[in-house]
């Protein structure tokens, strides 16, 4: 067997790292300048006043809330196919499926509902979707409400929602 | 006693317990602020009272508003110990409380042939009161632990007591060489002390006469508030809360507010045995008094000046960046504090030049003398208090068994060696 050791450098041995004040001195010289840079001018301080300023850092693959995407006519791409519900790892996609008359499409959701609580927005459900009915381009990064109930999205609320990168219409 | 000293007495206990309590909320406020600013964040800044912000310390209060009204919980398994589980809390606040009552704010204050003690209890033999009731503190610690019938708190309660066994020790002996060095028990004869030169032109604070017992002392009393880097008895990875595990609303924030005034009266102790308590340096209270005239034309020219930078200042920084749409109010607050100040600033010259005009040793320059003490401990204070921080929030915590090394088998030999040092010098050379 080959000799693999290897002597790792110890760094407490010299007098000045062993006395330890010294290197407490130089923690506090970092922590103050901070501190005093700041106090100098508090305006300069990176960070964002955050419900007045709003994230401008938010890009075309962020996964914001979900939306359902329409056709060029306007009406929903969706086929009602569970694939979306099937991939879900937190079961939070519920989808009723009804019989589409108008000729496009033979099936098309007649509930769709996607419980925020529930989601953990992992974008399966984007990955999985053949029609690219459902994305998660919104932008929409907080969703408040005063009940339970006010987060499970509806169908007309996830139709509604736009794009917050241009394009509207589905690609597929 | 006369009228004059009982007057003198009331306002200096309500002085301390005002420096004490009214400390706590600006400590936690000034905690939260100055760790924010430290690691580049805001800190709380939006919480006020009728767009009055302050920088945010109004956040205390609401916090303390909250803790009130919060639901009180008791483990079931406690029994008929209740009494104990609350009593715990108020031992280490009280404690802490009463500690910080030996402290001189000022020289002794000499009216109309009345010699009165600017302190709240006293007594002269402070260092040992501190000594004493200080250390109570952690008997509280103990009974919560103990009474939580949990490990994470038996532990934390543990870890506090070994704690301040171990570093009782060096702090008792750093003190004792501290005495030897000042030969009296007397805070305020320390300060005293402390008031003359060394080598001539360095004022003779303790750190500067005794670096090595300030050392053991600051690192011993950094121990005994239980507060980073020390803060083995708490730790939200290992044991929770430590001993504060089973303790809510009000309960809790008993030992959360004994925490911040045993920081208080440990820096207060620092201060005074360290620092030069409330002498400003190469300024000895007999030098004020019979120069008084000279002080107040430099505070009548320093504080304009002073109060000048602070509206300059309060200008530039309470706003907010021209992309946020509302200031919640702030201009028109800096504009009120700053008349307030201006205020203030116009009324403290004025009688200072009334003052400067009486004849040196009347009985207002005295009291001036008194005051001004005051404000340069309240001063040396905060500047301490904001070391605790600012080392808080510098230095990652120790772990438990390297507390005990350094308490053990460093601080313990130095604080020895420093006595031998001392003694031979103090008995063997000075006499």
């Amino acid at each position: 067997m080959t000799n693999r050791v290897k002597t790792v450098p110890r760094y407490n041995k010299t007098a000045k790292e062993r006395l330890y004040l010294p290197a407490i001195f130089e923690g506090l010289k970092v922590t103050a300048k901070h501190l005093f840079v700041n106090v100098a001018d508090i305006n300069a301080v990176e960070t964002l006043e955050y419900p007045e300023e709003q994230p401008t850092d938010i890009t075309e693959r962020y996964r914001g809330l979900h939306r359902l995407t329409h056709r060029e006519d306007g009406s929903i791409r969706c086929v009602a196919c569970f694939m979306c519900a099937t991939a879900c790892p937190a079961q939070c996609i519920h989808i009723v499926a009804t019989e589409r008359t108008d000729g496009i499409e033979e099936k098309m959701p007649q509930i769709f509902e996607i419980d925020t609580l529930e989601c953990v927005f992992c974008g399966y459900c984007v990955e999985a979707c053949p029609c690219d009915a459902i994305r998660m381009d919104t932008g929409i990064f907080s969703v408040t409400g005063k009940r339970r109930e006010d987060f499970v999205l509806t169908k007309e609320q996830l139709l509604a929602h736009k794009s917050a990168f241009g394009e509207d219409t589905s690609r597929a | 006693m006369s009228t004059l000293s009982i007057v003198v007495t009331l306002a200096t206990i309500v002085l301390a317990a005002l420096l004490a309590l009214l400390m706590i909320p600006v400590l936690v406020w000034l905690e939260r602020r100055v760790c924010g600013l430290i690691q580049d964040r805001l800190g709380p800044n939006r919480t006020n009272l009728f767009g009055f912000r302050l920088g945010g310390v109004v956040q205390s209060f609401a916090d303390v508003i909250k803790l009130v009204v919060k639901e009180e919980y008791y483990p079931s398994h406690i029994g008929k110990g209740r009494w104990l589980f609350v009593l715990a809390p108020m031992i280490t606040f009280a404690s802490a409380l009463l500690a910080f009552m030996v402290i001189p704010f000022a020289d002794d204050l000499v009216l109309y042939g009345e010699r009165m003690k600017i302190q709240a209890l006293p007594v002269e033999y402070g260092i040992l009161w501190y000594l004493a009731i200080g250390s109570v503190g952690v008997i509280g610690m103990v009974f919560g632990g103990w009474m939580s019938h949990n490990k994470y708190s038996l532990l934390g309660a543990l870890r506090s007591a070994s704690q301040m066994v171990s570093y009782e020790l060096a702090l008792g002996l750093g003190v004792i060489s501290m005495i030897l060095t000042y030969g009296t028990i007397d805070f305020n004869a320390m300060v005293h002390w402390q008031s003359g030169t060394v080598l001539g032109f360095l004022p003779a604070w303790g750190a500067l006469v005794q670096p090595l017992a300030a050392i053991v002392v600051i690192v011993a009393l950094f121990v005994e508030t239980n507060r980073a880097p020390f803060s083995v008895a708490e730790g939200e990875s290992e044991i929770v809360a430590g001993f504060m595990t089973e303790y809510t609303a009000m309960k809790f924030a008993m030992y959360f507010m004994g925490e911040y005034v045993a920081m208080n009266t440990a820096s207060a102790v620092i201060v005074t045995m360290f620092f030069g308590g409330y002498q400003l340096p190469w300024l000895s209270t007999e030098t004020l008094t019979a120069h008084f005239s000279a002080v107040a034309w430099t505070i009548v020219v320093a504080l304009p000046l002073f109060v000048w930078f602070f509206i300059r200042w309060m200008k530039k920084n309470n706003t907010v960046r021209p992309t946020v749409s509302t200031d919640w109010g702030r201009h028109f607050e800096t504009k009120v504090l700053s008349v307030v100040l201006i205020a203030m600033t116009v009324v403290i010259d004025l009688i200072l030049i009334y003052i400067s005009t009486l004849p040196e040793g009347s009985a207002a320059t005295t009291v001036a003398v008194t005051l001004l003490q005051i404000a340069v401990f309240v001063m040396k204070l905060m500047a301490f208090n904001i070391f605790f921080i600012v080392v808080r929030w510098t230095l990652p915590r120790f772990r438990y068994d390297q507390v005990q090394t350094l308490g053990w088998r460093y601080l313990l030999p130095l604080s020895l060696l420093n006595i031998f040092v001392t003694a031979i010098v103090v008995v063997g050379v000075l006499s």
